[in-house]
């Protein structure tokens, strides 16, 4: 039974890493333990390819065919993980879209009500100016509703394998 | 996303002694090369060299980065080589290049490429950073000026 205010509706941020693979595991359990709505968000970071447009690093037929790039790859993790819950008998809507991506996260939030968000264990050794950079810091530190940090991976796919 | 971590010292040189584009890449894609993580130089060669041909990676403030995505690497590869007296790379600013940041992506990791092209980015941005790089006399100096720079 969900929890309003603390079960109800549920996010994923998947940024195709391990990590959000075990996050979403961890969403799907929760969710179906909990009968609550599961949400999948993928931001394609289109600040970054501005930045490195700007910089004159990138040219713009370039950017544009990163651009692509990280769309369908972003639609290729989606999948994976909407496939993950439907194996489960768990319905997740799924999202992609453009952005600064911490912003896109806490704006997603505020807009479908989320409850709760689920995020992959961040890097373990990181420098402090790297971590400027680091987006799911940012969304860490930024979203409004409560998250959790998923760790213990393998456990986590124990539990999701066992999930019937 | 750190550099540092696709470079050690076989894959940096601080003597960069080619004077002409295609040869300074194709010295910096042999270090590269050599470490065995290209399974096809020639087909790396014929992609960064197309990218050149769309505008010269050559950039303000002594910076290159020819780079490309090609199906000859796995993973992200990296090379780095310094030329201190600057060769004409054809930058933005008309200056001489000195850092060469050379970096090869597979077609397939989009995201992590842009994040490395990124930190490039921002670490070169600094004045301090690129003076001290340049005066690296040795690839275990230089590699120690970026992982200090990172961290």
């Amino acid at each position: 039974m969900a929890v309003d205010g603390l079960t109800r509706n549920m996010l994923v941020y998947v940024d195709g890493s391990e990590e959000c693979i075990a996050a979403a595991q961890a969403a799907i359990i929760m969710a179906k333990k909990h009968s609550a709505n599961l949400f999948a968000l993928y931001v394609v970071n289109v600040s970054l390819l501005e930045e490195l447009l700007k910089a004159r690093i990138l040219v713009k037929l370039e950017e544009m065919d990163y651009r692509q790039d990280l769309e369908r790859d972003g639609r290729r993790y989606l999948h994976y993980v909407a496939e993950l819950a439907r194996k489960k008998g768990v319905e997740m809507h799924t999202e992609l879209v453009k952005g600064v991506v911490n912003r896109e996260v806490v704006k997603y939030i505020q807009e479908k009500g989320i409850d709760l968000l689920f995020m992959g264990e961040f890097e373990t050794i990181r420098s402090a100016k790297d971590t400027h950079y680091d987006e799911a810091a940012w969304i860490f530190r930024k979203a409004e509703c409560s998250i959790l940090i998923v760790k213990q991976t393998d456990k986590i796919e124990r539990i999701y394998n066992n999930l019937e | 996303m750190m550099i540092s971590k696709f470079l050690d010292e076989s894959l940096i040189t601080v003597s960069v002694e080619q004077k002409e584009k295609p040869v300074i890449i194709g010295e910096l894609l042999d270090l590269a090369f050599r470490s065995g993580k290209i399974s096809d130089r020639d087909a790396a060669l014929k992609a960064l060299l197309d990218r050149e041909k769309l505008m010269s990676t050559g950039l303000e403030n002594g910076i290159a980065v020819p780079h490309a995505k090609t199906a000859a690497v796995k993973d992200i590869v990296m090379a780095f080589g310094i030329s201190p007296g600057g060769i004409d790379f054809h930058s933005a600013d008309g200056k001489p290049s000195q850092l060469f940041f050379l970096l090869l992506a597979p077609e397939n990791a989009a995201g992590p490429n842009v994040q490395v092209l990124a930190q490039i980015a921002r670490l070169t941005n600094l004045e301090s950073f690129r003076k001290e790089l340049i005066g690296a006399r040795s690839p275990a100096a230089a590699l120690e000026i970026i992982r200090k720079a990172e961290y």
